[in-house]
């Protein structure tokens, strides 16, 4: 394995989680979720707390971190997201009210760095997750188990759309929430079980974001634009676009900065915030419905068509 | 159901004026008018989709103004809107499903077969999606989704266009049967004015938001200036 | 009136416990983020434009300030002025005298200052049509993310091209106000405080003309601006030329009155954030409401920073550092506008696109044409 791809689909599977989330309740709520930047660093800092203070792998802490996320999504939504939908806000707003939540969350992961400082005389303000790792044949096991469990999650959250009642009526009330409505579907559950999951995903994104980079208090403030672009280039209307999107956004980040520092050396790692940005430019003028917009089910008979025409 | 000096309308936007209107039980109420008349915003408000400046909706003795729209179906008001009336992103079954959101497991089955039977032409499509459907399929499909719910009054909006006319007939004579034999009441709204005032008991003319005429179907029918002018019905 | 009563009365309490370096202090904060917000309103109050980015143009002015008036004076007096003149251990010991050459000139200084602004307003603009490229096209949050990965790269940026602005260190700019020797502080302060005037000024005569309407006709509806044929493209651009010329200014009046520029401290938080926090609630649209809301909260955040041992003893006891509430009261200041003063302090007048007085006008020389009622 190229030593960037270890750490590289670690990073990516974190980035299809996280983007997933937003894309989520971007579809369901209207809302970009700014938060996720602190969800993200709060189901770090769950899996970093059990792990230094109880012991044992870091992954044992992975279920917490995920349920602490969908917690923090339940208060945004009850106290924060339900009142400004039922009054039909505009989409900015609800996107400067996930801010405010953003900012207060990151107060609470800031005292509580100092907290564990001064209590347990730790050092959470750079932390190395993945020295913690465990090994898998000689090498360490991030790099495999986390994409399969990414996978997983995905699959069941897939099945949970597909086969159950309770997903259905979530497809149903994203495609058309007053005709749910008129069915007699209950839209505030959705929306609920909304921010339940993506803020699950959030925070298991975290998690998994630290076992590749170094955690700081402000490690999910300063990916948020990944996670963004991730979800823009899934088309921000498909969940699974916006999966794939964060995926692909993660691997392209290290791969390039990885390809470009060998060719120009390490001034390069300080212009990674170029790549979102890049990225979300050429989605939003090239193709502006992202990935979702392509027609991939024409694109192998188009491509083929277009070798022809070249040939003859 | 019982609709007092409602103003409504979507926003800041006021649509309807100081609406009176009456739907006695077990009939069938017609309301016809021109495009942008404001039909369809009547039972949006009904529903709890439009927005409700004043005025009451009083259905079964219980003003349920402003409730929202999923308490107003579990109460049993089955509304089949003029646009969006089936998830296009669903299979056929699903969206059946959907459409009896909280019924039992059998007796989900049991309903789906029956609004089966009235529309045979369904069975063969029941695993595509609805987005695929021809317009007039999906319109039966969206009054199937209606009928699942056995409801106690049903709002329907514009039932027949889309329908070839042998279909549209036979669609108002299943509505004729609803009031007949299950003693449905029925709220609906058509541009076929002349058959649905024939089926029709009562009928309510609206024009720029406001009631112009009320009375009998058959009133309305007969009368040569309304019906010409806004129904474009030939005197006979 | 109540609130503006209060306000006067915690500056006076704050002049009679804190004494004339506080206040200065709190008025110096005032008309720096006045400045700032105040062209925030501009664009997003007036416009309708999701700006994220404020710290883009407060960086291109306060980067633009950092790297080249100083660099001309150098080259002026034969000092080293090429990408070594932001190196910290040359720009040590450049700078200061530089600051010697201004201090024994008041025209020399005056012209450094207004040069350093206009510059900084050029850059400013250039930033501003720069992202108005994108921002003609996108709408609400598509443009919002976009401006403010692009604000986090100007900072990244900075802080990796060590010639710009000295990258991880600060670079120094000389001191115009070194001429007046002890009343650097006041005169800096007064300097602020004229430039928020003019920019009051300028901003309340922008929105009151022709054009102002404009802008509050394509804010509020797309549509019906194109339809009475105002050039939305051209309208959008100005507007973002004029606002981000304005905060650039603010950047650069940080800068110049500061000393240093380190590129690290133009994070979103402060520069972006903070920005939106006081024109929400001052109440956006609202200019008066602007300079009402920058005011509350930065006294508010002042009084809270120095009585914080007092205040914050019993977190202390658990070694937190109550310097984190900051952004605890950014949020929940943005929350609670949110959910239960959504239109500010001093919510936007609505005013119509024709004066009353007009409509009648027109309407009387028109009566015949009723509009026909089916
Ligand atoms: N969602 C909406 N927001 C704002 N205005 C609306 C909305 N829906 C309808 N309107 C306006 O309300 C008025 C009444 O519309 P409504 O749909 O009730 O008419 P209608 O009688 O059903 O007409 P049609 O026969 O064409 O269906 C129209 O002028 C329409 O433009
Ligand atoms: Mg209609």
């Amino acid at each position: 394995m190229a030593p960037w791809l270890a750490s590289g689909l670690v990073y990516a599977s974190a980035l299809a989680l996280t983007a997933g989330g937003i894309t989520l309740l971007y579809i369901t709520t209207r809302t970009f979720n700014f938060a996720h930047a602190s969800m993200a660093t709060w189901g770090f800092y769950v899996a970093y707390t059990g792990t230094v203070l109880y012991g044992g792998s870091p992954y044992r802490y992975f279920p917490l971190s995920f349920l602490f996320g969908s917690l923090l999504g339940v208060v945004c939504y009850v106290g924060l997201n339900r009142p400004l939908l039922r009054r039909r806000a505009a989409e900015i707003t609800l996107m400067m009210s996930t801010l405010g939540y953003d900012l207060v969350l990151l107060s609470g992961i800031q005292i509580y760095c100092d907290y564990l400082t001064h209590t347990f005389r730790l050092f959470p303000r750079r932390v190395t997750m993945s020295s913690y790792d465990a090994e898998i044949f000689g090498m360490s096991a991030s790099p495999l188990i986390l994409p399969l469990t990414a996978i997983l999650i995905l699959t069941v959250f897939h099945l949970f759309l597909a086969k159950t009642k309770f997903g259905i009526s979530m497809r149903a009330t994203i495609e058309n929430p007053l005709l749910a409505g008129v069915s007699g579907m209950n839209s505030d559950k959705v929306y609920l079980a909304a921010w339940v999951v993506g803020g699950g995903m959030a925070s298991l994104g975290g998690a998994f974001m630290s076992m590749a980079m170094t955690g700081t208090p402000v490690m999910g403030m300063m990916t948020l634009p990944f996670m963004f672009a991730g979800a823009i280039l899934g088309g921000l209307y498909s969940l699974y676009g916006g999966i794939l999107g964060g995926f692909l956004v993660g691997l392209a980040e290290y791969g390039a900065v990885y390809y470009l520092a060998m060719l120009g050396g390490p001034w390069v790692l300080g212009y990674r915030m170029a790549i979102p940005l890049l990225i979300m430019a050429i989605v939003l003028l090239v193709f502006p419905s992202g990935l979702a917009g392509l027609p991939w089910g024409s694109l192998p008979r188009k491509l083929a068509g277009a070798m022809r025409g070249v040939k003859s | 159901m019982n609709i007092n000096r409602l103003y409504a309308g979507y926003g800041k936007f006021k649509v309807l004026f100081d609406l009176e209107m009456e739907v006695p039980a077990n009939e069938i109420t017609v309301v016809v008018g021109p495009n942008g008349a404001g039909k369809t915003t009547l039972l949006n408000s009904i529903m709890g989709v439009a927005t409700v400046f004043s005025g009451d909706v009083v259905y079964q003795g219980k003003r349920i103004t402003g409730t929202p729209p999923h308490k107003a179906a579990r109460m049993g008001i089955s509304y089949v809107p003029q646009m969006g009336n089936v998830f296009a992103g669903l299979s056929v079954s699903e969206n059946l499903q959907m459409a009896g959101y909280w019924m039992g497991k059998n007796e989900l089955n049991n309903r789906v077969d029956q609004v089966l039977d009235m529309f045979p032409v369904l069975r063969q499509f029941i695993g595509r999606k609805a987005g695929t459907l021809s317009g007039g399929e999906r319109r039966m499909l969206a009054i199937a989704m209606g009928l699942m719910r056995t409801p106690k009054l049903m709002l329907l909006d514009e039932l027949s266009t889309d329908l070839a006319p042998i279909i549209a007939k036979r669609v108002m004579n299943e509505v004729a049967r609803l009031r007949n034999e299950l003693g449905i009441t029925v709220l609906l709204v058509e541009q076929m004015a002349k058959r649905a005032l024939e089926i029709g008991d009562t009928a309510y003319l609206l024009v720029s938001g406001q009631v112009r005429f009320r009375g009998k179907a058959g009133d309305l029918l007969r009368d040569p200036e309304l019906s010409r002018v806004y129904l474009g019905i030939k005197e006979s | 009136m109540i609130i503006t009563l209060l306000v006067l009365a915690v500056l006076a309490y704050i002049f009679f416990t804190g004494g004339v370096p506080l206040l200065l202090t709190i008025l110096l904060d005032f008309a720096i983020f006045s400045i700032v917000t105040l062209s925030l309103n501009l664009e997003v109050g007036h416009t309708g434009i999701s700006q994220f980015g404020r710290v883009i143009a407060v960086i291109a002015g306060a980067f633009a300030v950092g790297a080249v008036p100083g660099r001309l004076l150098a080259w002026f007096m034969g000092l080293p002025h090429g990408a070594e003149y932001a190196d910290d251990a040359v720009n040590y010991t450049v700078v200061p005298k530089l600051t010697e050459l201004l201090a024994s000139s008041v025209v020399l200084s005056v012209a450094f200052l207004l040069f350093s602004l206009i510059l900084a307003a050029v850059c400013g603009a250039l930033v501003g049509w720069l992202t108005s490229r994108p921002a003609i096209r996108l709408k609400e949050a598509y443009l919002g993310i976009s401006l403010l990965a692009f604000g986090d790269l100007m900072m990244w940026v900075g802080h990796n091209w060590e010639p710009l602005v000295g990258g991880t260190t600060a670079v120094f700019i000389p001191d115009p106000f070194r001429v007046v020797w002890a009343y650097r502080f006041p005169a800096a302060v007064g300097t602020a405080l004229v430039l928020v005037f003019l920019t009051y000024v300028l901003v309340r005569r922008l929105t009151k003309s022709p054009f102002g309407r404009a802008l509050n006709m394509i804010r509020d509806s797309d549509v019906a601006a194109a339809v009475c044929g105002k050039d939305m493209v051209k309208l959008r651009t100005y507007s973002l030329m004029i606002g981000s010329a304005l905060a650039a200014v603010g950047g650069a009046f940080y800068v110049i009155y500061a000393g240093t520029c380190t590129a690290v401290g133009f994070t979103r938080l402060t520069w972006t954030f903070w920005p939106w926090a006081y024109m929400m609630l001052g109440g956006i649209g609202s200019d008066v409401g602007i300079l009402l809301g920058v005011l509350v909260l930065v006294v508010a955040r002042t009084l809270i920073l120095i009585n914080r041992t007092t205040l914050f003893g019993f977190l202390m006891a658990w070694g937190i550092d109550p310097m984190w509430l900051e952004y605890a009261l950014l949020g929940l200041v943005i929350i609670v506008v949110v959910l239960f003063m959504p239109h500010g302090l001093v919510p936007a007048k609505v005013e119509p696109v024709l004066p009353v007085e007009r409509v009648r006008q027109v309407a009387e020389r028109r009566p015949s044409e009723q509009p026909d009622s089916a």
